[in-house]
């Protein structure tokens, strides 16, 4: 368990220690002195603590605490439940089709979860696309509890869906075959020896999707205020959206969704901690997949259910409202057009322009958080570093809070007087916005691949006269590369959408997709605004394949 | 494709540069519609050479940011959808008093000495022509059995124009039409686009309150929807012009709400269906002296903001 300490490890750790402080400490602390000096905006640290008594005395805080850990909880059962199945059966027999299967389940990542909301509405409301097209609707299902996690289940399962079967094949069936041959029948082996082996995959990214659905905005705020269900994000919205404005209420909020999502992971933590998970140790694995047989039908069957619900409904109602005319036009031939494409295509509003800005923003955004994600996992696995654990709280940090708060405490911290040089009224803001938001993603998932990673290989490394640092490039990275390799393609994907933080802390006369989008709906060019988001999601899938694909022919990954 | 990757990282870090090299000139942030800022700071460049720097959000938002910036401003000229936010930094004195020479025409009540209407927008009812139901024309119409189930309310909470109607109606009757709303199967459907979307589908039949140019400019579209406003009256939301105090620009920011106000600038506020500040100046639709106001206290129904809200959420069960 240990070749600590041999040098080489303290450069990593300081730049981990570096990147995480601008990019997590800054924001954060600048939130935390909005919360205790409420003046702090006009630079003054007078009457401290004066209003976070009055925002945690209100009666309706219980109810919105509870609320949010009750979604959270929901979204997490629902995405197990979903994705455990499909994962394992993915990365244990051989799915026909199983490379068609990975990019359809892809692309709900990619399909912005208030644009999907906007979708299912347009569908399942009274005359909407489902009662156009067969007759009924299933609004009542939607506006409750039980839609609001299905919709953001069906968002957030696939981040499950790929951590399962990545970690899965990575343990593959050898550990579960020797129990077989032991006697124990397939399930007891399974249940015994696969599942628990891969439980830091899936303990990783469930905490994600627990993070990820009690700081979501769109939808709660669409489905869940209809329903009288209102989420600590909901109420911090009210706070920083509604005049009076009260940016004190809102990050002391904020913290306590912290606190919620900081209390998740470590429960995770104190799981993972009990015991070994290492089972990347050298030795040969065999690659090879065993056929379905009679299961072959049900399993793909539940593949196509499911990927029609997730990606196939949104994606339909994405396309029928930006090829209408007009919305109460209908679904009739009369009423198609290309008018809303054209626009997209001619640059209208500058749509061209937030489709270039969000792409380069979303590429530099995955290459950052991956090499911080990286290094300051290795940091926190592999070494004995002081104060290690201090980096591992900072990449969990900002898992739950809010994209507007870190907006605000972004604006707070850079907007200061008298700072030499400032990102603030730069790309470089948003750039730092994404970075704090999503560097929870590639963090979360290099550090679980990294323990699952046996110390013998590095050992052996050093052993043969390798410096740590070759070690590090020549046989760690490469190693947790595939893993690395999903989270960045997760945060392109997620940092080319972000909207709540974009519309606060863009720059003057700068646009990106999600805002482009959002202004479209505010005047109410819903068609406009969608045959963006399709073009987007088309862009973003599009892209991360052909990257992954031109990786594979160089081997630097393999399948 | 190592040149390729160059190629790429200058593209990207120029694009991110270039967002921040402002050449000083003005900067305006606005929560009007964004292609009508577009168009005025397009006119006023090409009129005064000055740029025109813009940041577009709701007057939450933009408030939001304002007040996070505060210790380091960097705005020259705030247009708000809300008046409330004139009085507001009126009275925190962050305002630079200013009379346009062209706000002659601007009737009295809309401007004093730190702000001016750019236009004004007015709450009519949003109805979808094909929803089946008798056209209405009152308020209380809504509460008829026809609407059963198919009236949306935007959330006062979140739109400072809604809440005004909201006020102004309860104050006349004690909520009367509200419980009749409620009673009538009306939910509060978030801020006002998204009140109005399942109107445009049909899975509404009206928006209670809707903001009247959004709606105009879906009809222009070829929507199904029509804006009525009520015999009893209804409210307006004039949208302020402020230059602040701290503006290192006040010069060219006096410049371009005088150009906001011209014949040009007002032109423009009238294409995107705003009814204009300027009473002279012509519009494609009803004008504030077709419309009947609701009288009341504008100052005391703000004082009591917070207990309206709360009779409203009482009564609707939500939030």
């Amino acid at each position: 368990m240990n070749a600590k300490d041999i040098g080489g490890v303290a450069p990593a750790a300081w730049f981990a220690l570096g990147g995480l402080v601008v990019v997590v400490a800054v924001p954060f602390v600048a939130i935390l002195c909005q919360a205790i000096f409420p003046e702090i905006g006009t630079g003054s640290f007078a009457k401290p603590f004066s209003l976070m008594g009055t925002t945690l005395a209100d009666a309706r805080l219980l109810r919105m605490t509870g609320n949010t850990v009750l979604l959270g909880t929901c979204v997490v059962i629902a995405s197990s439940l979903l994705a455990i199945p499909l994962g394992v059966a993915r990365a244990l027999y051989r799915v026909p089709l199983a490379p068609v299967w990975d990019v359809l389940l892809l692309v709900p990542f990619m399909i912005p979860p208030y644009i999907a909301t906007l979708g299912w509405i347009m569908t399942l409301q009274p005359r909407g696309y489902l009662e156009q097209l067969f007759g009924f609707n299933l609004a009542s299902v939607l506006f409750s509890l039980l839609g609001m996690t299905l919709v953001m289940t069906f968002n957030t399962f696939p981040v499950v869906y790929f951590a399962v079967s990545r970690t899965v094949e990575a343990v593959g069936a050898r550990y579960a075959d020797v129990g077989r041959v032991f006697g124990a029948t397939p399930a007891r082996a399974f249940r015994r020896i696969t599942l628990p082996l891969s439980a830091p995959g899936l303990a990783a990214s469930l905490l994600l999707v627990f993070a990820a659905a009690i700081e979501e905005y769109g939808t709660p705020a669409a489905l869940g205020r209809r329903a009288g269900f209102d989420v600590l994000v909901t109420g911090i919205d009210t706070r920083v959206g509604d005049w009076p404005i009260d940016l004190p209420g809102a990050a002391t909020l904020s913290l306590l969704l912290v606190a919620l999502s900081l209390a998740a992971f470590l429960l995770q933590r104190w799981i993972l901690a009990r015991r070994s998970y290492q089972t990347v140790n050298g030795k040969p694995q065999n690659a090879d997949k065993r056929p379905l047989g009679y299961l072959k039908l049900p399993v793909l069957a539940l593949f196509g259910a499911i990927a029609f619900l997730s990606t196939g409904v949104p994606m339909l109602a994405i396309l029928a409202t930006a090829l209408s005319r007009t919305i109460s036009g209908g679904l009739s031939p009369g009423n198609l057009t290309l008018d809303n494409f054209a626009a997209v295509f001619g640059n209208s509003a500058g749509a061209l322009g937030a489709l270039a800005n969000s792409l380069t923003l979303g590429v530099a955004t995955a290459l950052l958080t991956g090499l911080i994600g990286i290094v300051s996992a290795y940091v926190v696995v592999k070494t004995r570093m002081r104060g290690r654990a201090l980096i591992d709280i900072m990449t969990v940090l900002p898992n739950a809070l809010p994209g507007i708060v870190v907006a605000v405490g972004l604006i707070l911290a850079w907007n200061m007087p008298g700072l030499p040089f400032t990102p603030y009224n730069t790309g470089f803001i948003l750039l730092l916005a994404y970075c704090c938001i999503l560097v929870p993603h590639t963090a979360r998932y290099a550090t679980a691949a990294f323990v699952q990673i046996g110390d013998n290989l590095e050992a052996a490394a050093r052993v043969f006269g390798a410096t740590g640092a070759v070690a590090f490039r020549r046989i760690l990275i490469p190693l947790v590369f595939p893993s690395l390799a999903s989270a960045m393609l997760l945060v392109f994907a997620l940092a080319s959408r972000e909207l709540v933080a974009s519309v606060v802390v863009a720059p003057v006369g700068m646009q990106t997709i999600a805002t482009f989008i959002w202004r479209q709906f505010e005047q109410g060019s819903v068609g406009l605004g969608m045959a963006m988001a399709f073009v987007t999601i088309f862009l973003t899938t599009l892209l991360p394949l052909l990257f992954l694909s031109l990786l594979r022919r160089s081997s630097l990954i393999r399948e | 494709m190592l040149k390729s990757i160059k190629g790429l990282v200058a593209g990207a870090v120029s694009t991110l540069l270039l967002a921040g090299v402002a050449h000083a000139d003005i900067t305006v942030y606005t929560a009007g519609p964004q292609s009508l800022i577009d168009k005025l700071a397009e006119g006023f460049t090409a009129e005064t050479g000055v740029k025109v720097n813009v940041f577009q959000a709701t007057t939450g938002k933009v408030m939001a940011r304002i007040e996070a910036e505060a210790a380091n401003p960097v705005v020259d000229v705030l247009i708000s959808a809300s008046w409330d936010t004139a009085t507001d930094f009126a009275k925190r004195g962050w305002l630079v008093p200013y009379a346009s020479p062209n706000a002659e025409k601007v009737p009295a009540f809309l401007k004093n000495d730190t702000a001016v209407a750019q236009g004004v927008s007015a709450l009519g009812i949003a109805w979808n022509t094909k929803s089946g139901t008798p056209k209405p024309a009152e308020w209380s119409d809504l509460t008829k059995p026809e609407f059963k189930d198919l009236v949306n309310i935007p959330d006062p909470a979140q739109s400072g124009s809604s809440f005004e109607l909201t006020a102004a109606l309860a104050g006349q009757d004690d909520y009367r039409l509200f419980k009749d709303l409620k009673a009538n199967g009306a939910v509060i459907a978030g801020a006002n686009a998204e009140a109005l979307n399942p109107v445009l589908q049909g899975a509404k039949a009206a928006v209670f309150g809707a903001v009247d140019y959004i709606t105009f400019g879906n009809k222009a579209k070829g929507e199904s929807i029509d804006v009525i406003f009520p015999q009893s009256g209804t409210v307006i939301a004039p949208r302020p012009v402020m230059i602040l105090n701290w503006s290192k620009n006040q010069d060219e920011a006096k410049k371009f709400v005088d150009y906001i106000l011209s014949d040009a600038g007002q032109a423009l506020v009238a294409k995107t269906f705003l009814m204009p500040a300027r009473s002279d100046v012509p519009a494609d639709r009803p004008l504030i002296a077709d419309l009947k106001l609701l009288n009341y206290d504008a100052a005391a129904v703000q004082g009591k903001r917070k207990e309206i809200l709360q009779q409203v959420f009482d009564i609707f069960g939500a939030n």
